[in-house]
């Protein structure tokens, strides 16, 4: 009777301990973990009408300003994780007249390491005409981006076909919108 | 590498000695002494025990319904990340993660009672009781895996963070009644102790990408996120003066020097014939009052960011740039702002219930007289089980079939077929062997991924010692 226990024991224990293996796996693989997720955020937007473009009476050929205290590359995860950026930007204009527009990125000495610059077209019968622009960050453009601490944003008004000037019953204004799209890598 | 190894072989363990909350084996198993403390009415047939300190009652378990380490980590050539991401995709989330580790301390019980036959039983003891749960954050995981881009008007959906997790010490005492023939009542009372807890369960809000009014999106944060910590602070605090300090901590803890709570079983056995029977219970219905060691965090509030406006002039608000971009900043500072509080909490054990029903049959024949053994009751049995435990976001359930064999004097087997959140197909055997006096019993679980347990989502082995005195022959 005993001997028949302890056979029945034994069996019982190989079936849970001798059969009982891992097979086919490597947990290695957890070294290769990488995560990719692309975050989207708005970044400036501004709206400026035709009358902001006068002074006194007369034409301001450029508005601008600038935002400081950008601290989001100042982020060590940021700075090691960000691999690429985009940049989209687009503007509504119902001024008759074209418009370029300039982004400096400049760093913490105020020394711009990055330009961009692009036109927006005039709109001769006060309809909305929409441009598009997008910059793609990489590389030697992507390490300019992460020393951005101030982003200053210049809008000029660029000089008519024929000769025409903006005054206060001008109608219609320039919008400008945007947004970032980053893609991180974080591997372990 | 050795990271990895270790890894693996804590993973090994950790399933290899896995026991899910619900103890389908050892429900109604009254060859084995513990089965007591699953229903406080079993009148175990013996005149008393003594469960060996540490060694009456062992058990760890892993549970992940939806995946398995196999999912991600086999070896197939195929990308890890990829793999990954098709294990995470296929889970949602009221996939969880369990964790269950008990010990007993020590236990005992004896029967007693007026009369020729003892009509109650009391059995008492102490055990350590671990116990984790974490639903898969399935919005989380999704934001970090993939971010937010082209996914406008989504709504993440913050509730998916929902884990608790707590290591307790449970001093209890029960009684079983035989209150006439066919039925038995029981009741046990239980103390608490918690060495430490955690409890995440109550969060809510949301985070939306969509497209913005002033600006091309706009992204709404509406947070309401806590967290709840008993026990770590001061321990946090003894680690870093000295780490025996901390060990005493711990164990003033564990013998009720921690945050105290009350807890009651109750159950009751029904035999309307000799061969059938009705039993069921409801355990840890208790609370834990926490009151010291107290960490609590909270993340409250609101924001709608659609960027900024570089060429802000004063005219449209009022504000000087400066003032603008800053409200921006303390905007967000203030939405990330985590709260630190210690106020107490309470929190309520997960219910537990099992019910059965078992019909016994077959009795052996006697060689010597060709007539059946009488006194060696039914050999047979055969029944359903349902265990139904409370959980953060639902209870979660699970059906047993089985069959209990006594093989030969003094050897019980028992075969459950299981159907639960992990897996449909659950196949455990049990086994009690009374050598003399010595009852030793062992409890597996899921012993069809035993062939390669990487494969299984919840697994288990439960074993124990025992001194038993007096066994009656017929149970």
């Amino acid at each position: 009777m005993l001997f028949k226990k302890a056979i029945v024991l034994i069996l019982f224990g190989a079936l849970a301990t001798s059969l009982s293996c891992i097979s086919d796996v490597d947990f290695n693989q957890a070294d290769e973990l990488l995560l990719a997720p692309v975050i989207e955020s708005s970044i400036i937007h501004t709206e400026q009408a035709a009358s902001h473009f006068l002074e006194n009476g007369n034409e301001l050929v450029v508005v601008r300003d600038s935002i400081g205290n950008i601290e989001i590359f100042e982020d060590e995860f940021v700075i090691n994780n960000l691999i690429r950026a985009e940049l989209f930007f687009e503007v509504t204009n119902s001024i008759n007249r074209s418009f370029s527009l300039q982004l400096n990125f400049l760093d913490e000495n105020e020394e711009v390491q990055h330009t961009l610059t692009f036109d927006a077209d005039a709109s001769p019968n006060g309809n909305d005409i929409i441009t598009n622009y997008e910059e793609n960050f990489e590389d030697d453009s992507l390490n300019a981006l992460k020393t951005t601490r101030i982003i200053a944003v210049e809008i000029r008004l660029n000089p008519s076909d024929d000769g025409s000037m903006l005054d206060e019953n001008s109608m219609g204004r320039v919008l400008l919108q945007s947004k970032g799209v980053f893609y991180l890598e974080i591997g372990t | 590498m050795n990271r990895a190894k270790s890894f693996c072989v804590v993973f090994y363990f950790v399933l290899s000695s896995a026991f899910s909350q619900n103890k389908q084996l050892l429900f109604g198993f009254t060859d084995i002494p513990q089965s007591i403390l699953l229903n406080p009415s079993t009148t175990l047939a013996n005149n008393g025990f003594i469960g060996i300190p540490l060694l009456s009652k062992n058990h760890f378990s892993f549970g992940a319904s939806g995946v398995s380490a196999y999912d991600i980590f086999i070896n197939d050539g195929v990308d890890f990340n990829t793999k990954l991401r098709n294990a995470v995709f296929n889970l949602d989330r009221n996939d969880f993660f369990t964790l269950n580790q008990q010990t007993d301390i020590f236990s005992g019980g004896f029967a007693f009672g007026s009369g020729i036959e003892k009509d109650s039983y009391l059995s008492f003891g102490m055990y350590v009781e671990t116990d984790a749960i974490a639903y898969y954050p399935e919005d989380y995981a999704i934001l970090a895996l993939e971010g937010n881009a082209n996914k406008t008007g989504r709504v993440f959906d913050l509730s998916d963070l929902n884990a608790s997790g707590e290591m307790i010490s449970v001093f209890h005492f029960g009684i079983g009644k035989k209150i006439n023939e066919q039925l038995n009542i029981g009741s046990r009372i239980k103390l608490y102790s918690s060495v430490f807890n955690f409890n995440s369960t109550d969060n809510s809000g949301s985070f939306i990408t969509r497209e913005g009014e002033n600006n091309l999106l706009e992204h709404s944060f509406n947070l309401d996120l806590s967290l709840q910590t008993s026990g770590f602070s001061d321990l946090n605090n003894n680690a870093n003066s000295n780490s025996s300090e901390a060990i005493k901590a711990l164990r003033k803890r564990l013998l009720f020097g921690g945050n105290m709570g009350l807890g009651l079983d109750f159950g009751f056995t029904y035999n309307p014939s000799a061969q059938l029977t009705v039993e069921g219970s409801v355990l840890d219905i208790g609370f834990i009052r926490h009151s010291k060691g107290l960490q609590n965090y909270a993340l409250r509030g609101s924001y709608t960011y659609e960027g900024f406006n570089p060429l802000f002039s004063e005219v449209d608000g009022g504000q000087t740039p400066e003032a603008y971009w800053n409200e921006i900043a303390d905007e967000f500072e203030e939405l990330f702002n985590i709260d630190a509080t210690a106020s107490k909490y309470t929190t309520w054990r997960p219910i537990k219930l099992n019910l059965a029903a078992r019909y016994k049959f077959g009795k052996r024949q006697s060689e010597k007289c060709n007539c059946l053994a009488d006194d060696e009751g039914y050999v047979n049995a055969v029944g359903g089980q349902l265990f139904a435990i409370n959980r953060p976001r639902a209870p979660q359930l699970a059906l047993t079939a089985f069959y209990y064999r006594r093989l030969f004097k003094g050897l019980r087997a028992k075969v459950t077929y299981t159907i639960d959140s992990f897996s449909y197909t659950n196949v455990g055997l049990g086994v009690s062997a009374y050598l003399g006096p010595a009852n030793f019993y062992l409890l597996a679980d899921n012993i069809i991924e035993y062939q390669n347990i990487a494969k299984a989502r919840s697994i288990s082995i439960q074993f124990g010692l025992n001194l038993v005195l007096g066994r009656a022959q017929k149970q």
